[in-house]
């Protein structure tokens, strides 16, 4: 490749597509395709009427929503320390919940790594796919126990 | 040179079938973009800046999770509003309004399962949303700050959904709130009290509902609309990340 090249190659990288309308049609497009799934899934799957509040009743199974699922099962999980004494599996199970959520903020200031290629920054990436395999697993778990 | 004129022919014919002009003359007939109003706000220079602005040719349809997200959170906002004409917020009451809406108010089944649908796939979007910044590793500096920007804007929604679930006061949402606001119990010293504050009171009660309304529907939309605020505004001062 001559250095004419290399140059309109890097001009048109920097240059890209207009928002108006190239970008846009894209989000127009996931727009009404989301309007589509919502309209079928209102119509045909109507969000479940349960019996009314009775605090005199407990239902024999009391799950969260999916997307607590995994932190309900973490918690019930961390009943195998109960070795360390009856205190331990809620307090360390609530501070292990602290501690992902306050990991999950600081991401940013802990991977000093300023490759941004997957192939460069193999921890990082082995990291995110951990979290996501153990909070399927956990909502997994969660689901069927 | 001559592949530079191409684009610039290429660039010019563009803006021709787009329709571009077209559509602003078009909306110039309001009156917005024309007039008084104009020459004051400058608001078609303002309109042609903003649609004009180059989006990196990198950019493909998991670019898009963000404004999933921002399109559920705008159908939550629309639903809501709904919902809250209708809905009553007492332990007597509020069960029985979730059911009038459901079958007597006119569009209300629609409006209260788009509700419930669009706050599932709103937590979906933001959870991809996420892990396609985390891959892509558009959280490093300068965009650190938007990162956790966005971890706080995850915890809203997920409160969002804790709060409302409890709303329609049925045996699933008040023994599942019942069962979550025990979690922060477990924390020593401060635990109880934390709980206590949550609930309003040793059980979940009216104080409970009361609160939990009051947060889903009053605290809530404006927090979240501040940091969605300051998410686009950063995106914009910053860019969107450059390919890998």
């Amino acid at each position: 490749m001559d250095n004419k090249e290399v140059d309109t190659k890097k001009e048109w990288e920097e240059e890209g597509i207009p928002f108006f309308p190239n970008h846009l049609l894209k989000e127009v497009i996931v727009a009404f395709l989301i309007i589509a799934v919502l309209l079928t899934l209102a119509t045909f799957y109507p969000a479940p009427m349960e019996p009314p509040a009775d605090p005199f009743t407990t239902p024999e199974h009391i799950k969260p929503e999916w997307y607590f699922l995994a932190a309900y099962q973490g918690l019930k999980a961390a009943e195998f320390l109960g070795f360390l004494g009856q205190w331990a599996p809620k307090v360390l199970g609530v501070f292990a919940q602290g501690l992902i959520i306050a990991l999950l903020v600081l991401f940013p200031f802990l991977d000093k790594n300023p490759e941004r290629n997957p192939k460069k920054r193999l921890f990082a990436i082995f990291l995110g796919i951990i979290g996501v395999v153990g909070f399927i697993f956990l909502t997994i778990w969660g689901r069927v126990s | 040179m001559e592949e530079r004129e191409k684009r610039e022919e290429e660039k010019k014919s563009l803006e021709k079938w787009t329709g571009f002009r077209e559509i602003l003359n078009l909306i110039t007939l309001t009156g917005f973009v024309y007039g008084p109003l104009d020459e004051r706000l400058s608001i078609r220079e303002a309109l042609e800046k903003n649609l004009r602005k180059p989006v990196p040719h990198h950019v493909n349809f998991s670019f898009c999770l963000g404004g999933i997200t921002f399109f559920t959170f705008l159908v939550q906002a629309f639903t809501g509003v709904l919902l809250l004409m209708y809905y009553r917020p007492t332990t007597a009451e509020a069960y029985k309004s979730v059911v009038h809406i459901t079958n007597n108010v006119p569009f209300g089944w629609l409006f209260r399962n788009i509700h419930h649908w669009a706050s599932n796939i709103m937590i979906i979007a933001v959870f991809l949303h996420m892990l396609r910044v985390f891959f892509y590793g558009a959280y490093k500096p300068p965009r650190d700050f938007n990162w956790v920007n966005g971890v706080l804007l995850l915890v809203l929604t997920l409160t969002f959904g804790f709060t409302g679930y409890l709303l329609p006061w049925n045996q699933i949402s008040y023994w599942a709130t019942t069962v979550g606001t025990e979690i922060p119990s477990a924390i020593p010293v401060v635990g109880d009290l934390i709980k206590v504050l949550i609930r309003g009171g040793t059980d979940v009660s009216q104080t409970t509902l009361t609160r939990f309304f009051a947060v889903h529907v009053a605290i809530l939309p404006p927090v979240i609309s501040a940091f969605l605020g300051v998410h686009f505004l950063m995106i914009r001062r910053q860019g969107i990340s450059g390919p890998l």
